[in-house]
């Protein structure tokens, strides 16, 4: 449960970093991906395929090359599409920066905010 | 010549809010943290097993025996069992079991931090953050 200060503290941050040119970039990037159909189609399926087959890999099954080609030759189609390569290209924009901002918390901490805000969740999904 | 500063610096301790640049509210937030409760319960958590003589015992003897392993020194086998054991003792320490649960303290204060500050970005913070992992989450 959080204090009002600490919740005023975090959306305050939150709100300072929506307000920069990364994030805004980054969001209309999102945007506009996700408003097109055909970047939607191409993400999905790759999604899907690749689900299936790690499934199917699991369960102890050996795929077949021409599987595996058609998962790359997929990825490839996804990574090149240029709504979503702009978003990939903003998202990578936005990483070193917000690792910036994440290592002034850290300062006064002597840990890793990041890391250890994530350890809740890697445990609930172990 | 004006001798004035021309930005004033804001002096340390003033609300997260009126400090403007991400920079300036990481610190001020990252000083919240370091005040609370639970994040000063893990720091003396962290003291009192680094005084304890028993975890570190045990923490030098997990050293050799995961050093031998790495190495192929002695039975692997008998190396495994003698980790394995070393690692539940550890655990059933009271400062070791203590100090484990501050941190899943911490983590739990910091992850809904963490969530304030992704609601109001528009994106995840912390999986963005790191300068490890591939982000996405999974």
């Amino acid at each position: 449960m959080l204090t009002e200060e600490l919740r005023t503290a975090a959306r305050a941050l939150g709100e300072a970093l929506h307000g920069s040119g990364a994030v805004q970039k980054y969001l209309k990037a999102s945007a506009d991906c996700e408003a097109d159909p055909g970047a939607v189609g191409l993400e999905n399926r790759l999604l899907a395929l690749y689900a299936e087959l790690t499934a199917r890999q699991h369960r102890g099954e050996i795929l077949p090359r021409s599987e595996i080609e058609a998962l790359n030759a997929l990825r490839r189609q996804v990574h090149e599409h240029p709504r979503i390569s702009d978003r990939d290209a903003a998202t990578m924009q936005v990483k070193p920066f917000f690792a910036e901002i994440a290592d002034e918390i850290n300062l006064p901490l002597g840990v890793e905010f990041a890391a250890l805000a994530q350890a809740t969740e890697a445990k609930e999904e172990s | 010549m004006s001798t004035q500063p021309s930005v004033i610096p804001i002096p340390p301790g003033l609300p997260a809010a009126t400090q403007r640049t991400p920079a300036d509210r990481a610190q001020a937030l990252g000083r919240l943290l370091l005040g609370t409760p639970e994040y000063q319960a893990y720091l003396q958590a962290l003291k009192d097993v680094n005084h304890d003589a028993d975890v570190q015992r045990h923490w030098g003897r997990i050293r050799e025996c995961t050093s031998a392993l790495q190495w192929g020194k002695g039975d692997a086998l008998e190396q495994q069992a003698a980790l394995a054991t070393l690692e539940a003792d550890l655990a059933s320490l009271p400062s070791y079991r203590g100090l484990r649960e501050a941190e899943e303290t911490v983590s739990r204060l910091f992850h809904d931090v963490d969530e304030a500050i992704g609601q109001a970005a528009g994106l995840p913070f912390a999986p963005n953050a790191r300068r490890s992992g591939c982000g996405c989450g999974g």
